[in-house]
């Protein structure tokens, strides 16, 4: 039982960042997830926890005691890597033993290590396994035995690595919902590494996001999901990615796609006329609005209509480009004015439409996300609403745009 | 594009591959005839010995003479006791190396440091500095030391053949683990130390195996140091063979054949019997993980 505090934690590998001054703090028993793409540090975080990296700055303490010179085997955590790590010239049964032999994890009897393994591998559904080597397993049945290694322990806190990335859709999706109901994960401290963002959203009960070795955002998955801090984590979790649309603010309004999309101001964003934003739309956050006018003689040129200013919905006409069946669902690539902008959406009717067909689409005002102005491709941060000012000044465009290209190499 | 598509092991029938075809078995020919030269040499008569027909009639004469006290009245030097000597000390030798320069190896794979590669390369440069250009002070240290002609100092001088052999061989297999596995051990809650006993030495066996039988080797065909540094009674194989060549008196090169083909022997029997690790040696890495 322990909590994990990371404070300012540095590290890179010759020229090339690992994590830079990264500082979290996951509470006891908490399911903390780290999101990110490769290359984010991810594994850094990890490591550094399990004092298997040597940092370049910042501690590192568990359950309040600070690790600098403390050993990995002195520490009290568990990993599963994600290359597995399993010894292969052990058996599955060796393999799990192994933490329980080597007596800093507590001291077990022959029967006391045989009920434990037997407990864990009837979970993970690895029981008819034990007597076979790792290479005579599939990598979804290797990644279980990993878990199982780190599960059938006693820990202070679990580091796991992409535990469910080499698992087949399916699997993951039924692992997924396992692994937040095992008795031990729910109650030990757990930092989950991963770049899927639904694992993330489903498995955390807070969420950070990490970009380049650096923290963008951490949160509970409704935060991260609700309000991002900046287009990049907006862009990180969703499939499809959320709809990005360069804007000015023109008579309370910001208006994009040469007038085909146009949001009211939300309130308080310090956005005068004439601004540059950007509008961030989540394709299923859109909805398609039913209309005979559109399926009649539409438009040529998609015209946003803002309308119902009390339930405060935004319109957006246009036309379908592309249409790509998903599985139930439609991904459908509308044309917005003219054809020089577009618009991802999701139509899941039971009578989808077809390439060419003009579309009407309504997203509550209050889902339309709102960022910084910048160069196509830059991240920029979210705009807020002067929400309950902390230190005193008006919460506005958070600095400045934030490059992409920050290169460190 | 106009030349149609082979099969994997289908042969293109053209007068440049026949050609280098040719070229390839004339010097297979050319590399093995030695080799020939020598087993038929063994095989002659002391009349014939020099002779360079291929029709005689073959003696196992000459192989008796060597391991018999007659050869050591030709030579004042006992073959069998050269070859104990070989053994003994090539073997010690590999033994020393493998002692000290497996835990060498792993730290070298594993700990990056500046001039970490510089030291690497100083170590492989014991191996291309010419024997002939530090046996000087070294004999005169062995007479100094009373290590001339003792096992000992035989072990020690043929150590440094087979050391920088072992570290290198070894640091890549090293390289080629990889570290998850030991850090996986590390958080089991072992040290490192058992961590390197557990989880990375019984990996690199087949490099091990393969290691040593070159060390082996190496060692075995040693003659320049032997040869210097040790006198009547600890003399290598490779010295004892030489002393066939007369070296004063008349050359033997019958006896010489057949005192250089069993003094292959032992390397040859050490190669089989570990043949099953040095395969898996050479597929090692070859597959990701």
């Amino acid at each position: 039982m322990a909590g994990v505090v990371l404070d300012g934690v540095t590290k890179s590998y010759g020229k090339k960042r690992g994590v830079a001054d990264l500082s979290l703090e996951v509470g006891d028993g908490e399911f903390f997830v780290v999101l990110g793409p490769s290359g984010a540090g991810k594994t850094t975080t990890l490591k550094a926890v399990a004092g298997l990296v040597e940092l370049d700055g910042g501690r590192v303490a568990i359950g309040g005691r600070d690790m600098e010179g403390v050993q990995p085997y002195h520490r009290r955590v568990a990993m599963a890597f994600e290359s597995y790590a399993l010894y292969p010239q052990k058996t599955v049964s060796q393999n799990l033993a192994s933490p329980l032999r080597s007596g800093r994890t507590g001291s077990y009897s022959e029967s006391e290590q045989r009920t434990r393994i037997e407990a864990v591998t009837t979970t993970l559904g690895i029981d008819h396994l034990l007597e076979r080597f790792p290479r005579e397993l599939s990598n979804g049945q290797r990644q279980r035995v990993a878990l199982g290694r780190v599960l059938v322990r006693p820990a202070d806190a679990y580091l796991l690595d992409e535990p469910l990335s080499h698992l087949d859709a399916k699997l993951r999706a039924a692992m997924r919902a396992e692994l937040k109901q095992l008795g031990s994960m729910s109650s030990t401290t757990s930092l989950y590494v991963t770049h899927d963002y639904q694992e993330a959203l489903a498995l955390g009960d807070r969420v950070a996001v990490l970009r380049e070795g650096r923290l963008v955002q951490v949160g509970t998955p409704e935060d991260v999901w609700e309000r991002p801090v900046d287009s990049f984590v907006a862009k990180a979790l969703g499939q499809p990615e959320i709809n990005l649309l360069d804007a000015v603010v023109d008579g309370g309004e910001l208006v994009a796609a040469e007038g085909a999309v146009r949001v009211p101001v939300p309130r308080g964003a310090e956005l005068r006329a004439g601004d540059r934003a950007r509008v961030g739309i989540r394709p299923r956050d859109l909805t398609l609005v039913p209309g005979d006018d559109v399926v009649g003689g539409a438009p040529d040129r998609g015209q946003a209509v803002l309308a119902d200013e009390g339930a405060r919905a935004v319109r957006v006409e246009g036309r379908v480009r592309l249409a790509e069946r998903l599985g139930r669902a439609v991904e459908l690539e509308v044309d917005l004015g003219g054809g020089r902008h577009h618009l991802i959406a999701v139509d899941e009717s039971e009578a989808p439409l077809a390439e060419g067909d003009a579309v009407r689409l309504a997203v509550p005002a209050a889902r339309v996300h709102v960022f910084a102005h910048g160069a196509p491709g830059e991240d920029t941060a979210a705009v807020r609403p002067a929400a309950p000012p902390a230190d005193g000044r008006p919460a506005a465009v958070a600095a400045g745009p934030r490059t992409t290209t920050e290169d460190t190499r | 594009m106009a030349a149609a598509e082979l099969m994997p092991g289908q042969r293109r029938f053209t007068p440049a591959a026949v050609g280098a075809d040719l070229l390839l078995l004339v010097w297979f020919v050319f590399s093995l005839f030695p080799l020939l030269w020598l087993v038929l040499l063994s095989l002659k008569t002391s009349a014939e010995q020099t002779s360079t027909y291929f029709a005689f009639s073959p003696t196992l004469e000459n192989f008796s003479t060597v391991l018999s006290d007659q050869g050591t009245r030709l030579t004042s030097v006992n073959f069998l006791s050269a070859l104990v000597s070989s053994v003994l000390s090539c073997g010690g030798a590999v033994l020393v190396s493998l002692v000290i320069g497996i835990p060498a190896a792993y730290a070298a794979g594993r700990w990056r440091f500046r001039g970490s590669d510089d030291l690497m390369f100083t170590i492989l440069s014991f191996r291309f500095a010419p024997e002939l250009m530090v046996i000087v002070p070294l004999f005169v240290i062995y007479n100094q030391i009373g290590l001339f002609d003792t096992k000992l100092g035989l072990v020690w001088v043929l150590q440094l053949v087979t050391m920088p052999l072992v570290i290198w061989i070894l640091r890549s297999y090293f390289e080629d683990l990889p570290e998850d596995l030991e850090q996986a051990a590390l958080l089991d809650g072992y040290t490192r130390r058992r961590a390197f006993v557990m989880v990375a030495l019984p990996l690199v066996r087949p490099g091990i195996a393969a290691a040593a039988l070159l060390a082996f080797i190496f060692a075995w065909n040693s003659y320049i140091f032997p040869l210097i540094l040790t006198g009547g009674t600890n003399g290598t194989i490779t010295v004892a063979v030489a002393r066939y060549l007369g070296g004063g008196g008349q050359a033997y090169y019958n006896l010489t054949a057949a005192a250089a083909l069993i003094g292959a022997l032992p390397p040859l029997v050490l190669a089989l019997t570990i043949q099953r690790y040095l395969v898996r040696g050479l597929s090692f890495g070859a597959v990701k993980s």
